[in-house]
């Protein structure tokens, strides 16, 4: 198809990688941090990674929402979909993240009624086939999901229906950035930028990387190819002595981007002042709520939940891979009491997760041989 | 470059952007069948997007066309890349 092939060309590949190789300066170390979980995906699927010198290193950041969801968020939802009379939707692979006592998935073995979908309108679609029952879709995802959810939301009101709900957990990219570029744990020289997000946000909410922090970022695709130019970019930046928002996706990412999109949002969505991040611990006005122009359709008004704060288990560092401290391979739970099969952490669970994509590609064996 | 064995993605944290063509144009309800790399065709909510012509290319997430892949000629292909 059109924008893929021929990005996934082997030949083309290794020429971006000769062109790196001449941008790094021997004896220095590069580290760069992809945002989006996608492209810490791309990277292992493709082996991207395997053509970067030595040193040049790339470190996964906290672009992965099923990652990013807090313990206490899931036994909220698990809570909603025990209610009677309740369908519970949500994307496939929040079944499998554990909360403090199992997982969704665990709720549907004893009986509740939780169904997987694909798109918000999906659950939409239920709530209008069972009128005499309570849909709640129970919403995730940074600025590329959010608009569908507000566009599903908006549908609802505009039919009148009064048995939907959504419980809202959509975060917001720039805030964990911004935390992560004031750790005193981390040390990075660039950023890979999440190429869908910014369809939706555009280019322009990344300056702040430049001006602010004095580094680099390139915002990418998602193909192999897509992933090499970029690096090479911020690297030739870094050569060049520049710093700024680069767009290496310009053939899908406007400047200023999807317009609509945004104003959708902003009807159906309000700022939360703070939510937690697992992980990272709380940040504020990094997370969506309904706005009170759709608290109606808010399944955490029209439920009571828990709300309680759970404490990740202690075997797990998913918060140290999340902020690029630590590998996954350097978890001590990784492989072994943490895998794709079992997680304890939510890195592991979603094959977009910085665990789960070394797991899964090989990198477990290799990583463990070169140790 | 072989991605035959890659598991299945999840939808928010692959920031999932599927290229599909747009096949029939939207219903009154915004809903317009689009088909995708494999040739499989899809109902895709097109309400974000400016007005969609057959044939186009859009970029999906989670159901919903969230841009259009219609940027000109000269950004589509990186210059560096030119074979």
């Amino acid at each position: 198809m059109k924008f893929v092939d021929e990005y996934r060309d082997a030949e083309l590949g290794r020429a971006v990688a000769g062109e790196i190789l001449a941008t790094v300066e021997p004896g220095r170390h590069y580290k760069l941090m992809e945002v989006c979980g996608g492209h810490t995906h791309s990277i292992y699927r493709y082996g991207v990674d395997d053509l970067l010198p030595e040193n040049v290193e790339l470190v996964h950041g906290p672009g992965c929402p099923v990652c990013v969801i807090p313990m206490g968020r899931l036994d909220d939802a698990i809570s909603l979909s025990h209610q009677p009379n309740v369908i519970f939707t949500c994307f496939g692979d929040m079944l499998r993240v554990p909360g403090s006592h199992g997982t969704l998935l665990d709720a549907k073995a004893e009986g509740a009624d939780i169904r997987m979908v694909y798109s918000p309108l999906d659950a939409l679609r239920m709530a209008r086939e069972n009128p005499d029952r309570d849909v709640i879709f129970f919403a995730i995802g940074f600025e590329t999901t959010a608009p569908s959810t507000a566009l599903t939301l908006k549908r609802a009101k505009a039919e009148g229906l009064t048995n939907f709900f959504c419980m809202c957990n959509h975060v917001m990219i720039l805030p964990p950035l911004r935390a992560l570029l004031e750790s005193p744990d981390l040390r990075l020289d660039g950023f890979i930028g999440p190429g869908h997000v910014c369809t939706v946000v555009g280019a322009r909410p990344f300056d702040f990387i430049p001006v602010d922090y004095n580094k680099p970022i390139v915002i990418a695709g998602f193909e192999p190819l897509d992933l090499l130019q970029a690096i090479q970019m911020i690297l030739q930046q870094l050569k060049d002595g520049r710093c700024e928002v680069e767009n290496q996706y310009a053939r899908v990412v406007p400047t200023d981007g999807n317009l609509r999109a945004l104003e959708v949002m902003s009807e159906v969505f309000a700022l939360r002042p703070h939510f937690e991040w697992r992980g990272l611990g709380f940040i504020s006005q990094s997370a969506l709520k309904l706005s009170d122009a759709y608290a109606d359709f808010d399944a955490e008004l029209r439920y009571e939940v828990p709300g309680v704060r759970v404490a990740d288990p202690k075997a797990c560092q998913c918060g140290e891979v999340l902020k690029g401290v630590i590998k996954p391979w350097e978890c001590k739970v990784f492989g072994s009491a943490c895998t794709p099969e079992h997680a304890i952490g939510t890195c592991m669970v979603s094959p977009e997760g910085a665990c789960a994509a070394y797991y899964n590609f090989g990198r477990f064996a290799r990583e463990r041989e070169v140790v | 470059m072989d991605s035959s064995a890659a598991p299945e993605r999840c939808i928010t944290c692959s920031d999932e952007g599927l290229p599909m063509r747009v096949v029939q144009l939207p219903r009154a309800d915004g809903i317009a069948v689009c088909s995708d790399e494999s040739g499989v065709e899809h109902e895709v909510a097109v309400d974000l997007l400016e007005p969609v012509a057959v044939g186009e290319e859009i970029l999906v997430h989670a159901g919903v066309a969230i841009a259009m892949a219609c940027i000109p000629e000269s950004a589509r292909r990186p210059e560096r890349m030119t074979a």
